[in-house]
């Protein structure tokens, strides 16, 4: 189990509140820390209001990266809700 | 306390609809699988807060680990806290939280899904003030 991971995805459509509130959720279940980084700024996953400040958007590049035990399964939960964000919706 | 419940949140406002508006929208956020209760208005329906409104969502939204409650402004933070006062089975579950009421909302109710205890769901709320929009 690696105590660092790291993945990048590109947004296929704005990062709105209720995926930022699913990764948030989904970021919570992790003992790892977890965060985002998007634009030259982060954020803490485990936070909905940090996900939302980001204000990152469709074509963005955003890195989800965590340090744990758990960073593995804890950076493809996030990145697998970061890649399905259109479907989710706002 | 039930360790295996989840927090429950309360949102007392001075307007029923704002309380519902922000309720509805927690939910939507979260993914919806906590007790978020708007205790909004005056037993009449005017503006301002109930106690007895506040009493009754409280025990709506408690499912054994606890509730946060939030107040929007002034007085609604003195309903709450006269309630607590004479309450004391009431206040051994709640928690008061100074937070944003929109955000601290949300904040709250995304750390109670994600199985947040009762500190770390206060937390969260109170957390909302250093949040910034963008």
């Amino acid at each position: 189990m690696p105590a660092s991971s790291e993945q990048a995805v590109k947004l296929d459509g704005d990062l709105h509140a209720r995926p930022a509130g699913a990764l948030a959720v989904a970021a919570a279940r992790f003992s790892a820390s977890v965060s985002l980084s998007a634009g030259g700024r982060r954020a803490d996953a485990k936070s909905v209001l940090a996900v939302m400040g980001l204000g990152a958007t469709s074509g963005q590049l955003v890195t989800v990266s965590a340090e744990g035990p758990d960073a593995g399964e804890a950076v493809a939960a996030v990145a697998a809700i970061l890649g399905r964000a259109t479907e989710v919706g706002t | 306390m039930n360790p295996d419940g989840t927090v429950g949140i309360v949102l007392v406002s001075h307007s029923a609809a704002l309380a519902e508006g922000a309720a509805q929208l927690a939910a939507q956020i979260s993914g919806g699988t906590v007790a978020v209760v708007p205790a909004g208005g005056t037993d009449d329906g005017d503006l301002g807060t109930s106690a007895e409104k506040v009493r009754q969502a409280v025990g709506q939204a408690d499912r054994g680990a606890g509730v946060v409650v939030l107040p929007d402004l002034g007085s609604a933070v003195l309903t709450v806290r006269a309630l607590l006062a004479d309450d004391d089975d009431l206040a051994a579950s709640v928690e008061l939280a100074d937070a944003p009421f929109v955000e601290g909302a949300v904040a709250a109710t995304v750390a109670a899904v994600g199985g947040g205890g009762v500190k770390a769901v206060l937390s969260a709320a109170e957390e909302a003030w250093h949040a910034r929009k963008f």
